[in-house]
């Protein structure tokens, strides 16, 4: 092999390399509501689930239902509608844990069980309440300096 | 009366086992935690509202796990029971089971084999005197629960405050508890399920009963199950939850006053669930 050809190979792979990294890397994941999540974004992408099962057993267990870092109000902020304004699954296809979850080939289990929509409003339902207080809980946590 | 109140030396034990095992692994998980918000926070140059969230994470985590005071939640102080007035119950009212169901979003296919029940309505008629009864049963709440001590990977277990849960998380399906339960109080879930709540969260291959409504509890605003709200709303009221443990509530006199009694006292499983006119 000549030294020219060698060279237009070297400077090839350089330019393949160079475009693979300028491109888009990684999933285009939904924008949740609010401006914030309940914490730093790359804590929440690498331990989120560490999180979830430390809360789920903190519910579960010794029925503490305040901590920040509740599934329903994950589904809360992380939920998206379609055009009639019906909420879309948070699992579905495109939508905030599987456009994540399919690019990383980890299936996700939370939904055979747990709400993947927020519950429908049911007007002066004491859950309801539940739900308004859970949000002020979010924005006195957001609040502090 | 005596027997109401939990055995102090067993309860301490497995208590204090359960207690410092859990604690201990809250505390290197707090830790870590700690550890972890402080340098998401400290390595990278974020803009300042999303820092915020470092730092809150820190702080709110952080120093739970400073103080080894429990923040709240489950108390053994408490044990919670339902008295269930059989003279009030009247046949062919199902509103606690609609009740129930409504509250935990439990839909009804038609097939009453694979069927969800949290509460049966049982009819029963004296075959000498005639004289007919009719009552609910829901899981009891033993206090010495058959389905914890059978369960093989500690999904069934019962919280400090004697409400005995599944935790779905853990429930492999093998459905021993249901075998061991001699109230037949159990369900398994068969089919896929899907529309759950986020108050309940149900899915095939667990096993499900009654959780005297816990989400209520731990609320601690909401102070009755939805069995009894249904009950009182069809204007029979036969059934009063409350606080077993402490002498005064009005379910504990109810309790002395009637000469409550447990189904199948003899199995001597001190349950929670009590019944008057049995
Ligand atoms: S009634 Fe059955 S399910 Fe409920 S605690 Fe007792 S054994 Fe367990
Ligand atoms: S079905 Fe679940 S809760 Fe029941 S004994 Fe098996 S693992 Fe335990």
């Amino acid at each position: 092999m000549t030294n020219t050809i060698k060279f237009v190979l070297l400077l090839l792979g350089l330019s393949f390399t160079w475009v693979s990294l300028s491109g888009e890397r990684g999933p285009v994941i939904p924008q949740g509501k609010g401006e914030v999540c309940v914490a730093d974004t790359d804590f929440m992408r690498r331990n989120h689930m560490d999180l979830l099962v430390h809360q789920g057993d903190d519910t579960v267990i010794r029925g503490l239902r305040e901590g920040p870092f509740s599934m329903a109000d994950c589904v809360d902020c992380h939920v998206r509608h379609d055009d009639q304004g019906k909420p879309i699954r948070i699992d579905a296809e495109g939508e905030f844990c599987s456009t994540c979850h399919e690019y990383v080939a980890v299936s996700i289990d939370c939904f055979t069980c747990h709400a993947a929509v927020p519950d429908a409003k049911e007007p002066g339902s004491a859950h309801n309440n539940d739900h308004e207080s859970d949000k002020n809980h979010r924005h006195r946590l957001a609040e502090q300096p | 009366m005596s027997d109401l109140a939990p055995d102090p030396v067993s309860c301490m034990d497995a208590d204090f086992e359960h207690n410092t095992k859990a604690n201990a692994a809250r505390r290197r998980f707090l830790q870590r935690i700690g550890v972890m918000g402080v340098s998401a926070l400290t390595a990278s140059s974020l803009p300042m509202n999303v820092s915020r969230g470092g730092s809150l994470l820190a702080a709110d985590i952080g120093s739970s796990a400073a103080s080894d005071e429990p923040v709240s939640g489950v108390s053994s102080e408490r044990r919670w029971g339902l008295l269930i007035d059989t003279s009030k119950c009247s046949a062919g009212c199902d509103a606690c089971v609609r009740g129930c169901h409504e509250e935990h979003g439990i839909g009804v296919s038609g097939n009453d084999h694979t069927d969800a029940q949290w509460i049966r309505k049982i009819d029963l008629e004296d075959n000498d005197s005639g004289e007919t009864m009719s009552l609910p049963v829901m899981c009891q709440h033993c206090e010495t629960a058959p389905c914890v001590d059978v369960c093989p990977t500690g999904a069934s277990f019962k919280r400090a405050d004697g409400v005995v849960l599944v935790n779905k998380h853990t429930c492999i399906g093998c459905r021993y508890c249901m075998l061991a339960c001699p109230y037949k109080a159990r369900s398994y879930i068969h089919e896929p399920v899907t529309d759950q709540l986020s108050r309940a969260p149900r899915g095939k291959g667990t096993v499900e009963s009654c959780t005297l409504c816990v989400h209520r509890i731990d609320d601690g605003q909401n102070l009755q199950p939805a069995c009894a709200v249904a009950c009182r709303k069809d204007a029979h009221s036969a059934i009063v939850f409350g606080d077993l443990n402490n002498p005064d509530s009005e379910i504990s006199k109810s309790i002395r006053e009637h000469d409550a009694k447990q189904v199948r006292a003899d199995l001597q499983l001190n349950t929670a669930v009590r019944y008057t006119g049995l």
